[in-house]
């Protein structure tokens, strides 16, 4: 086991901010106190009854304040400057930090995402996060989009009504806090019960793709979870089918709408707490038809392409890095609500839910990669390299059969996956605020 | 129910206006570009205009020549995110030589003023420029028939005669070849794009079994 250290700076500094609901700034030059006090401003900048916990949801007793994550080396901090900064502290406590980029090719992208437990210390999570592909197949077979050209090129303008409680970043970002339910409820005997209400940090943009506007959202949970996810909107592209490849949205049988499937890539270039030990894990758990289950790891040495299990799930362990429990500190992907689409024989991409490859530079889009001295496509970058980097690819299908309701404009789809902290803190990290 | 509807042309005609392709477009602002010139930019910025701009004139300093023909095109110009040069500013610059059908990205370190890395192939697919875009609807335009379809469509949509290929609500996306017939068999190593085009009244033109051959200047019928 690992001992636990907090630097008391770091301590009295975290505690400074959470009373004066300013971020922990140390050694902060002129240019970024100007910077760190408009992020206090918005980290404020909650909808209105929602704001730092009320006083009905405070928990009766405090809950034995547990020490914070090992702490190695401090993460670096983001490297970009205002507007490309989003340093936001949740209601709860909890910090997020990352610089976003609106890159030609792949639109809305963020770079070195770190995470704050409430009470703990910063730990970094992603160096980079966007989209890698849209692939639209329709179900007679043809056509077959790939709707990632230069999404840079065409992000819709957001007006603030697109960005409720929120600010824009620009025309095209909206960065905003939102309520999520609750972290949690817990009856007790002879008391009122225990619960708190959870916040969202949300990032995204949209875009205009043909017929299809896409928004493009990640949001950070204040319990450290990540939901990378895409809304399909705008218009259908009325393309008519036989009934077999599609559903009747007009009046009577007079057109049948073609349905088709949206894969959508993210590439996720984990980094978690430093570039270095970082080790992909599957799990499953044996057992159909039995009383007992078993949990099977396996550890990925290798690039790897893996698909998906009813109770599958991977993680991206640092394997040096611990929690106060001694435990590795590691963040957990679930990818079970694809509806799983396998393409021909030329579509090799479409074949597997999650790809791991070992980073590198060039490796950017999940097909058409738009570089000559890396592979073409996702399915080629999973080879048999060892993994000392690893970069994942999750694969998210939504299988799109129109309804009456897709009428102009078309309602929001979602697809979507999570990322979660498994093991990041010792305790329920919604709670770790009350300790203080 | 309201969905986007599909528009159809009939016929009509009009006289095809080019609208006047930049070579060094990516040198304008693009939205990537970091708005704020306030301060110099962090090493995590997005690239400035500037940068973006002085990036494209160190890539194509060589190949002035050639560009002055359209024989090669500077597509555009995106930050460098090789996280083992994350402390240096550095970008790509996405370059189209149509003369040997290859892609070449030159890394421009903006710190040192010169490119530092080159990469080149054939059959890599990036996604179309704005010139690329403007470009395919103007050689579609140009084509008999679809001009003529286009032409109609856009009159009867917008309750004017079509200028140029720039009336066009544009949205090229690079072509994937798959069996297609045989024209479309030339993708594998041309510069090939699909076109989307908007029509004034939210409509959309019928481009879904077209795709434009950029590198041979033809019109495919996608077969299937
Ligand atoms: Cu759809």
């Amino acid at each position: 086991m690992v001992t636990v250290r907090l630097p008391l700076t770091l301590l009295l500094l975290a505690l400074a901010a959470g009373l004066a609901g300013v971020p922990a700034a140390g050694g902060a030059t002129a240019g970024r106190e100007t910077r760190e006090a408009r992020e206090a401003r918005e980290a404020r900048e909650v909808p209105s009854g929602t704001g730092t916990a009320p006083a009905g949801t405070v928990p009766a007793r405090a809950v034995p304040p547990r020490t914070a994550p090992a702490s190695r080396t401090a993460p670096a901090r983001p490297a970009c400057g205002a507007p490309y900064l989003v340093d936001r502290r949740l209601p709860n406590g909890a910090r997020w930090r990352l610089c976003w980029e609106m890159r030609t090719i792949e639109g809305l992208t963020l770079t070195d995402v770190a995470y704050t437990p409430a009470g703990g210390r910063e730990t970094s999570v992603l160096r980079s996060t966007a989209l890698a592909q849209i692939h639209v197949p329709y179900d007679s077979g043809e056509p077959r989009f790939h709707d990632i050209g230069t999404l840079g090129e065409i992000a819709v303008p957001l007006q603030s009504a697109d960005c409720p409680g929120g600010q824009r970043r620009g025309q095209y970002v909206c960065v905003t806090t939102r309520p999520r339910g609750h972290a949690y409820l817990k009856s007790r005997f002879e008391e009122p019960a225990l619960s708190a209400q959870g916040h969202d940090l949300a990032v995204y943009s949209a875009f205009q793709v043909g017929w299809y506007t896409y928004l493009v959202e990640w949001a950070f949970s204040d319990d450290g979870a990540i939901t990378p996810r895409v809304g399909a909107t705008g218009s259908l592209s009325g393309f008519t089918a036989e009934t077999g490849h599609g559903w009747p949205t007009g009046t009577g049988g007079s057109h049948v709408e073609q349905s088709h499937s949206h894969n959508i890539f993210w590439r996720l270039d984990f980094d978690v707490d430093g570039r270095e030990n970082d080790v992909v894990e599957q799990y499953d758990f044996t057992g159909s038809g039995t009383a007992a289950r078993t949990l099977v790891r396996t550890r990925f040495t290798k690039e790897t392409r893996a698909v998906n299990g009813r109770t599958r799930w991977w993680r991206v362990v640092d394997t040096e890095s611990r929690n106060a429990d001694g435990h590795p500190v590691s963040w957990e992907i679930n990818n079970s609500a694809s509806a799983q689409y396998r393409g021909p024989r030329d579509e090799a991409f479409t074949r597997a839910d999650l790809y791991v490859s070992q980073y590198r530079a060039c490796e950017r889009l999940a097909t058409n990669n738009p570089s000559p001295d890396c592979a073409p496509s996702v399915d080629r970058y999973a080879g048999s390299e060892r993994l000392t980097d690893p970069v994942l690819w999750v694969n998210v299908s939504y299988h799109h059969v129109a309804r009456d309701e897709d009428a102009d404009p078309m309602p929001v789809h979602w697809q979507g996956f999570r990322i979660t902290p498994r093991d990041v803190t010792a305790e329920n990290p919604h709670l770790r605020s009350r300790a203080r | 129910m309201g969905r986007g509807r599909t528009a159809v042309a009939l016929a009509g005609m009009g006289v095809l206006a080019l609208a006047g392709s930049l070579l060094l477009a990516a040198g304008d602002q693009g939205p990537q570009a970091a708005r704020s010139a306030l301060r110099p930019p962090a090493p995590g910025d997005p690239l400035t205009g500037d940068e973006i701009a002085r990036a494209g004139e160190i890539a194509s300093a060589t190949l002035r020549t050639r560009m002055s023909t359209g024989r090669v095109e500077l597509l555009y110009v995106e930050r460098d995110d090789d996280k083992a040069a994350a402390h240096l500013r550095r970008a790509d610059a996405y370059i189209y030589d149509y003369g040997t059908d290859r892609l070449i990205v030159r890394t421009v370190d903006l710190g040192r003023g010169e490119v530092v890395a080159e990469s080149a192939g054939r059959g890599v697919r990036p996604p179309p420029s704005r010139t690329e875009e403007a470009r395919a609807a103007e050689l579609l335009l140009a084509d008999p028939g679809h001009g003529k379809r286009i032409r109609a469509a856009y009159a009867e949509a917008a309750g004017r005669p079509l200028r140029s290929a720039s009336d066009l609500g544009l949205r090229a996306l690079v072509y994937t070849p798959r069996r297609h017939g045989a024209a479309a068999a030339a993708c594998r190593t041309h510069r090939c794009v699909r076109l989307f085009a908007r029509l004034p009244d939210g409509t959309w033109l019928d481009t879904t079994r077209i795709a434009v051959d950029l590198s041979a200047k033809k019109i495919i019928a996608l077969e299937w």
